[in-house]
């Protein structure tokens, strides 16, 4: 088993980064390509807690060494299932998420949580990942090993990428909002003119 | 916003999504989420992808994985988020690992 275990602040306020979540994968995002398609499957909210609960399925496209496939099996599109939990009274976002491709061979769990920073609750936003990867395969400790070494190298890549890319959407989202705001002031304002 | 697994469908998840992220920025994070007005949009998106799902076969692989999440439910819903652990180990995998080697 190995883990993997990361933590960031990103200079945006709770709401702004609960929201640009859900348009992490989108074209706002240059870093991740291998991000091919994010489906909702379902989305309720708690009658008890208030809490959102989302369903979706991550559809990605990345190729791997040639000892990677042979181990296996080559699979050039993989899917992940997300569940992910806002809870707007505690500001928490908890986002769980595991492989559908491979898993009767390789468990990759992953958990982010974002939560306003506690330097600056209002205007800044932490954000926890970890990961636990998992081959499966009693006694073969090496090849174990070599799968799980592979698989949170590239876990890491795409983490770093992501959280790029992420940046990249919370900039655009931030322009964007205002740009709105402008213009909606201005058509008030012309509205408010017009005799 | 991004694309849907089923190229057929991207018209009305588009919609959707637009509509939800409206509904969740101005609504559900000030506390004013009585009703979900993209229920309609949401509906016609599921409709269509769950066509898709079933084509490709990933409905039953997205089965297991609902299966598996269930502690995540219970922890999340109510709070805490330690144990990721997997149950044991299947033997099938084994085998097979051990049959390309």
């Amino acid at each position: 088993m190995k883990v993997f275990a990361t933590s960031t602040d990103f200079d945006y306020s709770w709401e702004e980064v609960s929201t640009s979540n859900w348009r992490k994968y989108g074209p706002w995002n240059e870093k991740t390509p291998h991000v091919i398609a994010v489906d909702t499957l379902s989305r309720t909210i708690d009658p008890d807690t208030g809490i959102l609960r989302t369903e979706r399925l991550i559809t990605c496209k990345q190729t791997a060494p040639k000892w990677v496939n042979t181990l296996l099996g080559s699979k050039d599109t993989s899917h992940a299932y997300e569940t992910s939990y806002v809870d707007p009274k505690a500001k928490k976002v908890t986002i769980c998420s595991m492989n559908m491709t491979y898993s009767d061979l390789l468990s990759v769990r992953e958990t982010v949580v974002y939560r306003p920073a506690s330097s600056n609750p209002s205007a800044r936003t932490t954000m926890e990942q970890n990961a636990k990867i998992t081959a499966f395969c009693g006694g073969w400790q090496k090849i174990k090993n070599s799968i799980e070494q592979f698989t949170v190298e590239r876990f890491q890549q795409n983490a770093a990428k992501g959280r790029e890319g992420f940046e990249m959407v919370l900039e655009m989202s931030r322009k964007v909002f205002a740009e709105q705001r402008e213009l909606r002031i201005l058509q008030e304002a012309k509205t408010a003119l017009a005799p | 916003m991004s694309a849907s697994l089923a190229p057929e469908c991207n018209g009305v998840k588009e919609r959707y999504d637009s509509c939800f992220l409206k509904w969740y920025s101005e609504k559900f994070l000030r506390g004013n989420a009585t009703t979900d007005e993209c229920e309609p949009l949401f509906k016609q998106y599921k409709q269509c992808l769950g066509k898709a799902l079933k084509s490709r076969g990933i409905d039953t692989m997205l089965e297991e994985a609902r299966e598996d999440n269930r502690e995540n439910d219970a922890q999340h819903l109510r709070g805490g988020c330690e144990s990721l652990v997997h149950p044991a180990i299947p033997r099938e995998s084994c085998v097979r690992i051990l049959t390309i080697i």
